[in-house]
C-alpha cells in the first residue's frame, strides 16, 4: 500500500462494473437494504482544478477533466446520512473541528469515519484517502461491493 | 472549505494554544490582523545537539488551509539535513496531497487535514531529534551528518549559540 492515488487502479471505476451496480446511474438497482436511510447525491463540488495539480495553464487538459469526472463518479457511491446525536465516537468533524449538529448531512466513508459532506467532499477530490485512518476510499469501496 | 472556515479554525487553535501551552515552542502570529501568518519559537529538544537553542520560524497558511498544508520556513539560521539553507522546511507532512507522481511517499507520510499547528510542530521537533538523510533539502548537511558528524555538531552548536544571542 502507499500512495493515496495509484495510477492505474485508483480511479479505474470500470473496476466497479459488472456487480450488481453501475456506475452510470442505475441506482434503482442497487439491493433495497442499502438505499433505508441513506441516498446518494452528487457532491458538494464542482467541477474545478484542483490547486495542487493545476499547471501554469488554466485549462485542464481533457485527461483531468476525465479524471475528476471519475472521481465525482466514485463519490456519488458514499452514503450520507444525517447525524443523530447519539453516535458515541464522533462529536465533531475532525477536517473544521466543529460539532456535527443534530440532523446535520454527514458523508460515511466505508471506514465508517464520518465527516461533514463538503468538507470530506473538498478533501476527496484532492486525496481519496480517509483523514482519520488513512484507508483509501477507492479499494475500501471495490471491497464493499465484492462482499454485497 | 471557506477562507472564513479556515480563518475559523486556525483561531480556534491560537486560543487553545494561549490557553493550553504545548511544551517544546510557543505559538503566536507575526500580525495579530493576520490569522495565516504564525511565528513560532521552538524550544531545542533536550538530549540532541539542538539542545539549548531557541529557533523561530513562520508558519504561512494558504486560504485552503486544512485542505492544503502550510509553508514553514526557519527564520533562526539552523543547520540540518532537513531544512534548506535558506530555512524552508522540507518534511513529507508539508507536502501536498494529491498524486503522488514519483510514487515514493505514501499518502500517510503526506498532508491530511486532520493535522494543527500542534501536530506539525511535534513532526518537526522529532525530525531535529531524528533528521531523515533519505531526502535531505540540504545536501552538505545530510553528507556532513553522515561522514563528519563532528564538522556537523560544530556548526550546530554555531547555530545553537548565535539563537540564544539573538533571544538574549
Amino acid at each position: 500500500m502507499g500512495n493515496c492515488l495509484k495510477i492505474n487502479s485508483s480511479d479505474d471505476i470500470s473496476l466497479l462494473r459488472g456487480d450488481s451496480v453501475s456506475i452510470h446511474g442505475h441506482q434503482d438497482q442497487l439491493p433495497h437494504e442499502q438505499l433505508q436511510q441513506v441516498f446518494y447525491p452528487a457532491p458538494s463540488v464542482s467541477i474545478m482544478p484542483i490547486p495542487a495539480s493545476s499547471t501554469t495553464n488554466s485549462h485542464m487538459s481533457e485527461e483531468d477533466q476525465i479524471k475528476i469526472a471519475k472521481r465525482i463518479g466514485l463519490m456519488q457511491h458514499l452514503p450520507i446520512g444525517t447525524y443523530d446525536g447519539t453516535t458515541k465516537k464522533a462529536r465533531e468533524c475532525v477536517i473544521c473541528m466543529i460539532e456535527f449538529c443534530r440532523d446535520e448531512a454527514v458523508r460515511y466513508l466505508p471506514c465508517m469515519h464520518i465527516y461533514h459532506v463538503h468538507c470530506i467532499d473538498d478533501w476527496l477530490m484532492r486525496s481519496l484517502t480517509c483523514p482519520s485512518c488513512l484507508e483509501p476510499v477507492d479499494a475500501a469501496l471495490l471491497t464493499s461491493y465484492e462482499t454485497t | 472549505m471557506s477562507e472564513l472556515q479556515s480563518s475559523l479554525l486556525l483561531k480556534k487553535q491560537l486560543a487553545e494554544l494561549n490557553k493550553n501551552p504545548v511544551e517544546g515552542f510557543s505559538a503566536g502570529l507575526i500580525d495579530e490582523n493576520d490569522i495565516f501568518r504564525w511565528e513560532v519559537l521552538i524550544i531545542g529538544p533536550p538530549d540532541t545537539l539542538y539542545e539549548g537553542g531557541f529557533f523561530k520560524a513562520h508558519l504561512h497558511f494558504p486560504k485552503e488551509y486544512p485542505l492544503r498544508p502550510p509553508r514553514m520556513k526557519f527564520v533562526t539560521e539552523i543547520w540540518h539535513p532537513n531544512i534548506e539553507k535558506n530555512g524552508d522546511v522540507c518534511i513529507s507532512i508539508l507536502h501536498e496531497p494529491g498524486d503522488d507522481k514519483w510514487g515514493y511517499e505514501k499518502a500517510s507520510e503526506r498532508w491530511l487535514p486532520v493535522h494543527t499547528v500542534e501536530t506539525i510542530l511535534i513532526s518537526v521537533i522529532s525530525m531535529l531529534a531524528d533528521p531523515n538523510d533519505e531526502s535531505p533539502a540540504n545536501v552538505d548537511a545530510a553528507k556532513e551528518w553522515r561522514e563528519s558528524y563532528t564538522d556537523f555538531k560544530r556548526k550546530v552548536a554555531r547555530c545553537v549559540r548565535k539563537s540564544q544571542e539573538e533571544c538574549s
